[in-house]
């Protein structure tokens, strides 16, 4: 059937099925066989039964018919598919190899486009999508965090929807490998932990269960890096014994490298020992982050009911305060990833849909481009068409080769997504989780091949069937007809050049609320004067350092030393940085006001432990009283100093010196000596602003012997981070030093992230107004192209320069307004999502939405004008004898 | 009998050659096949007339033989086969084995003594 009619295609493009061919068939030959038996004389009854007689089993010849012809007809049609497809494809080669400028500005923009959507894809999939390298991750839960030990050993009894719990908590420890004492990041976990994520350490031992109990736990399990780095990768480091905390402790295994719990900086892990007979411990200390199993058969959703449901019983148990009705009835246990992944999901799908929408507006670009080009071929065809391309084949043929277009800037866009990738992994901000994780791998290829798939489609789809619905008329219509086409194309054309407009300003309006919000966090008054200042973390050991006339003589040698470096002129010490650490808020006794501890006590920013110089190192101005002095130790009145909105919050006539605030426990009154500014704590973003301050000679509530230094220098702070160790060196060596940077530094390190997501969508951005603007110009050129005849005409009857000018960028304007204002509406839709990135600007924040319209309106008349002055240019004449 | 052909009873190589040699004098539609079986042997070889359909599509298969859709003598729809150019040398192979080995046969046959 090769040569088989062409109608028989058609019969076959509605699928007429082979059973009625086979029944037709059959009928015929019983029905011609029936009628000669009558013929020759016989009954119509008789007839027919020596016709069926004749032929048999009717009902088994069919069959078989049917399934042989269905099976041939299913290989035809796959034979004449590829055949088709590899002469589209062949074709496709051929007419691109003869427009290499279009092909190359099509399969750069792709290549551009779809290698930026890979790149931020891996990202994606490697973060979010990804399951935790973890044996069934799906059965993780992570139950709560801030918990008592005591509580999770009750949860532990209790759960029943859970086939284990364990529990760790995050720490900071002095490690002393030999050389050198170093803080590091840990974590004490009880001794099932690692069991029950399914991780085994590459080398030594995972911990015994009796090295849960307290006085047993000196052991450790060092991560990768540290055995690289620090040990060399010996593999006798098991066994061997090192220094925490001043401690020994026997190290048992080695992790491997991808392990990361719970954060990428975790070096190492040591049981975490639970002493029930410590009721203090046990109820006291609220730090414990709790994950579970659920066991086999149970749903995740059952698991946390029981947990919200169980939880909250627990409020009896504690032995040394009733934490209240409301206590644990906001627990809200989740999947573990979602916990690991944290708010760093959305930073990533926001930056996800603004790579998209670069990719759309490369695929409106492209589209635009082969809707031009298909004009140009109108004649080719045309010729086509006229030869018995149907309109199906030709949209396949112009399918084929955007198709083509496409995959060769996919597999383009591959290697631009592995450099994209290199500097993307180079310029996140530490501390995003599962970073070391992303990787391109088959998940970032299949979607690689999707996008250039759908986008070949996407910008393939319209142009083809304009081209082909162009193609039904003769091409020798007259003049009319031809009008009529164009301004046809003209529609598309300016379509297409809104939904540009409308996806670019959407992401401009994206991209200016977070450079302004970036701007405000630039500006914002930190309340003390980062310039001039070095700062670093000093970690006694607390095993050399239980006795605190030990730590304060380290500290004031410190003090003393540093303060004689030429170019010093003041050094503090303080138990908390501004912008460098988390801090947590304190609640407040006021005398005469808040003073019973059993009452809701107003909650404060936070309780700070300083020396004398911590203002002047600071550049913190004092407004009224004293500051501390070298006199206001133990032993004598204590005292406070408090920040402006503190005094003004309690004291509003202004007369808070010499009144008494006192922490919430037991302890004395504290008179306030002295009031200073308002300062940011914990972030650019604070808006606490409420700070006490103690002197650190007075401090009884020292949970810590870990401080920071900071120093004021006359020059450039930074060089002295040598000095400063060193100093610190000749005082102890097992002492170690972390976080040696400027303040400058800290406070443009604690803004990385928001800095990371501007320039990246920022870049975006650009990228989607230079493609707007690109798409623009070659949609303007177009039209004035295919307009010459009419702007002759309108040169000849007089119409001025101007006038030419006007019409085109005059266009051009009324699209991009079109396009602003539906990327204006899906803006005020979608930019709530940014909300939480945003500082100081409201995620409708009027001069963004005013000014972004207005610079696209700017780009499109700027973009306009290089084919409006062409336009004036046509020689009237030539354009009329042209046609 | 030759080696392309199936390794089927004596019936399908003799129903293929049947056929081959009915649609050698032009276009014939199934029951036309049938019809001429019936008149070029006599009816002395009464095949199962629905058998002719499945060989068809093997032949066809084979490319011995191409069909379409075309009008019967009393302007029916009817499918018409046609011999190919391979079907011919396809048949031209046959018979002379078949010849040969009828020959070969009836000489055996022959020779003394003779059958009762």
């Amino acid at each position: 059937m090769s040569d088989a009619p062409r109608w028989r295609r058609y019969l076959r493009l509605v699928r007429r099925d082979v059973a009625a061919d086979v029944d037709d068939e059959l009928a015929f030959h019983l029905a011609m066989r029936v009628e000669r038996n009558a013929a020759l004389g016989m009954t119509p009854d008789a007839a027919r039964r020596e016709a069926m007689e004749r032929f048999g089993d009717v009902n088994h010849v069919r069959e078989q018919l049917v399934a042989h012809d269905a099976r041939r007809q299913a290989t035809e049609e796959r034979t004449e598919y590829f055949r088709d497809l590899v002469q589209d494809l062949r074709f496709g080669v051929r007419s691109l190899r003869r427009a290499p400028a279009f092909a190359a500005a099509t399969i750069l923009t792709l290549a551009l486009c779809i290698g930026a959507n890979a790149a931020i894809f891996s990202v994606v999939d490697a973060i979010v999508l990804r399951p935790l390298p973890y044996s069934h991750p799906e059965q993780l839960v992570s139950i709560g965090t801030g918990a008592a030990a005591g509580e999770f050993l009750a949860l532990r009894e209790r759960l029943r929807s859970f086939s284990q719990l364990a529990a760790w908590v995050e720490q900071t420890h002095p490690i002393d490998d030999g050389q050198q004492s170093l803080r590091v990041e840990g974590a004490a976990v009880t001794t099932n932990l690692l069991p029950m994520l399914g991780v085994a350490p590459q080398l030594g031992r995972g911990f015994l269960d009796e090295e849960g109990q307290p006085g047993k736990n000196n052991v450790l399990l060092i991560s990768d890096a540290i055995w690289r780095t620090h040990f060399g990768e010996a593999r006798d480091v098991v066994g061997k014994r090192i220094l925490l905390e001043g401690v020994p402790h026997t190290i048992v295994g080695v992790m491997p490298h991808d392990f990361h719990f719970p954060a990428t900086t975790t070096e190492y892990w040591q049981p975490g020992a639970f002493n029930p007979s410590n009721v203090g411990a046990t109820w006291g200390v609220w730090d414990k982050k709790i994950i579970g199993r659920v066991a086999s058969g149970v749903s995740v959703e059952r698991a946390t009911r029981e947990v919200r449901d169980v939880w909250p019983t627990l409020r009896p148990l504690n032995p040394l305060w009733d934490p209240g009705p409301d206590y644990r009835r906001d627990v809200a246990p989740q999947p573990l990833q979602a916990t690991v992944v944290g708010p760093t999901g959305r930073l990533l799908w926001i930056l996800f849909g603004c790579v998209v929408l670069v990719l759309l507006i490369g695929c409106v670009n492209v589209a635009n481009l082969l809707l031009a080009r298909a004009t140009a071929r109108e004649r080719e065809l045309a010729v086509r068409a006229a030869l018995g391309g149907g309109r199906g084949r030709l949209v396949r043929q112009l399918l084929a080769e955007s198709l083509l277009l496409s995959v060769a800037g996919a597999s383009l866009g591959f290697g631009v997504s592995d450099l994209a990738l290199r500097w993307l992994l180079a310029a996140m901000p530490p501390g995003i989780p599962r970073a070391n994780e992303i990787a391109v791998n088959g998940s970032v290829l299949l979607f690689t091949a999707g996008v250039a798939l759908a986008t070949g489609i996407l910008f393939g789809i319209v142009p083809a069937l304009r081209a082909t619905s162009a193609n039904q008329r003769p091409s020798a219509a007259g003049a009319g007809r031809r009008a009529s086409r164009d301004a046809q194309h003209h529609r598309v054309s300016g379509v297409l050049v809104a939904a540009e407009v409308a996806f670019a300003v959407l992401l401009v309006v994206a991209a200016s609320l977070l450079v302004r919000s970036f701007t405000a966090l630039q500006h914002v008054r930190l309340g003390f004067d980062s310039s001039h200042v070095i700062a670093a973390r000093i970690t006694p050991p607390n095993g050399r350092y239980r006795d605190t006339s030990r730590v304060s003589a380290l500290y004031e040698g410190l003090r003393g030393r540093l303060g004689t470096l030429p170019g010093v002129t003041s050094v503090a010490v303080t138990d908390k940085l501004p912008i460098a650490q988390v801090v947590y808020g304190a609640a407040l006794r006021v005398q005469g006001q808040y003073e019973d501890a059993k009452h809701i006590l107003p909650s404060i920013g936070h309780l700070q432990d300083i020396t004398p110089e911590y203002f002047a190192t600071m550049g913190i101005p004092l407004l009224h009283g004293r500051g501390f002095t070298d006199a206001d130790r133990g032993g004598q009145p204590l005292v406070a100093i408090v920040s402006q909105s503190v005094a003004r919050r309690y004291w509003p006539n202004g007369d808070a010196l010499g009144k008494h605030i006192a922490p919430p426990w037991d302890s004395p009154w504290m008179t306030i000596v002295g009031i200073v500014p308002d300062t940011k704590q914990d972030s650019l973003r604070d808006t606490s602003r409420t700070s006490v301050y103690v002197p650190w000679a007075q401090s009884t509530l020292r949970y810590t012997n870990e401080m920071w230094v900071v120093a004021r220098t006359t020059g450039d702070p930074a060089p002295y981070a040598a000095a400063l160790r060193s100093v610190v060196r000749d005082l102890d060596r097992s002492v170690a030093v972390s976080d040696v940077r400027t303040m400058e530094a800290v406070v443009s390190d604690s803004v990385r992230k928001a800095r990371f997501t501007m320039l990246l969508v920022g870049a975006f951005a650009a990228a989607a107004l230079l493609l707007g603007a690109i798409g623009i110009y070659g949609v303007m050129s177009y039209l004035v192209g295919q307009r010459m005849q009419e702007m002759g005409i309108r040169i000849a009857l007089g119409a001025s320069a101007r006038g030419v000018i006007g019409l085109v960028v005059g266009r051009a304007t009324r699209l991009s307004s079109l396009g602003a204002i539906i990327g204006l509406v899906a803006a005020l839709v979608t930019t709530r999502w940014l909300a939480t990135l945003l500082y100081d600007v409201s995620a409708t924040d009027p001069v963004t939405f005013v000014t972004t319209p207005l610079l696209f309106l700017l780009v499109a008349a700027i973009a306009s004008c290089g084919p409006a002055w062409r336009a004036t240019r046509v020689d009237p004449v030539r354009a009329l004898r042209a046609e | 009998m030759s080696p392309r052909s199936d390794p089927n009873d004596l019936l399908q190589g003799t129903l293929a050659i049947l056929i081959l040699k009915a649609l050698l004098p032009g276009s014939a539609h199934g029951y036309g096949i049938a019809r001429w079986i019936e008149d070029a042997t006599a009816d002395v070889l009464r095949i199962e007339e629905g058998s002719l359909y499945p060989a068809l599509r093997r032949l066809e298969d084979r490319k011995w033989v191409s069909s379409e859709w075309g009008l019967s003598e009393n302007n029916r729809r009817a499918r018409f086969y046609n011999i190919t150019t391979a079907g011919r040398k396809h048949l031209r192979d046959e018979a002379a084995v078949w010849l040969r080995y009828s020959q070969a046969v009836t000489r055996v046959l022959r020779t003394a003594p003779a059958i009762t």
